[in-house]
């Protein structure tokens, strides 16, 4: 049976707002943390090929580079997990004024790079 | 209950548990990526971080199973394609945390 839904609009005929830029980076850092999980997946499976094998990974992550990747993945972590308690409390009915939403909004934006730094330098 | 609301709460439901598991994780992947082979091994085979590193694979690709099918439903027209992708899906977010929780059970120091 042909699909009569119609489908989102691309996002950008849409006027961006903090909210829309909040709700599309959320869907983004949600696909980069799977991929960063399914990364971790392979990096704990390459642990049973032992030691000798683990010292191109360990150079790898010692590096700015590398440094640079994790402390990526910690922002990625930290939008979504306070996007996601922002979510939540908008799930309980409250925070949807248009002057709350942008207060959150932008609590998760900042949030997000404040708990990065506190989290990379604890 | 519709599929539609059962879905809505499972992905609530996994978000909710998924919190505390993320914030415990990074906090650990932080002391932990870039120190010897024989450190990296002993956090992965030493308990709580077995049971809870398995615990996020599960909810995580739980999630992402569910929500990533819902960018699917906003996306996709197509719906065999859309049958074919969300099956692919489904497999990948078992298969994937299934073969990590056997190799994380089997790490020894």
């Amino acid at each position: 049976m042909e699909n009569k839904n119609p489908l989102s609009p691309h996002i950008q005929i849409y006027r961006w707002h903090i909210s829309s830029l909040v709700s599309i980076s959320h869907r983004i850092t949600g696909i980069i943390n799977i991929i960063a999980i399914t990364v971790i997946c392979f990096w704990i499976a390459s642990l049973l090929l032992g030691e000798a094998s683990y010292e191109f990974t360990k150079i790898f992550l010692q590096s700015i580079f590398g440094k640079f990747i994790i402390l990526a993945l910690i922002w990625s972590f930290s939008f979504q997990i306070l996007s996601e308690i922002r979510h939540l409390i908008m799930d309980l009915g409250y925070g949807f004024e248009l002057k709350m939403t942008n207060i959150t909004g932008l609590l998760v934006i900042f949030g997000s790079f404040i708990l990065t730094v506190l989290i990379y330098l604890i | 209950m519709n599929s539609v609301t059962k879905k809505w709460l499972f992905l609530k439901a996994s978000s909710v548990v998924l919190i505390p598991l993320m914030v415990w994780f990074i906090l650990n992947l932080v002391s932990v990526f870039d120190k010897d082979y024989i450190e990296v091994v002993s956090f992965f085979s030493k308990q709580p971080s077995k049971l809870l590193v398995s615990l996020l694979l599960i909810f995580a690709y739980f999630f992402s199973a569910l929500s990533i099918s819902e960018v699917f439903e906003d996306y996709i027209q197509d719906e065999k394609f859309k049958n074919v992708a969300n099956k692919a899906l489904n497999i990948f977010a078992i298969i994937m945390p299934l073969i990590t929780i056997i190799i994380l059970f089997n790490l020894t120091v």
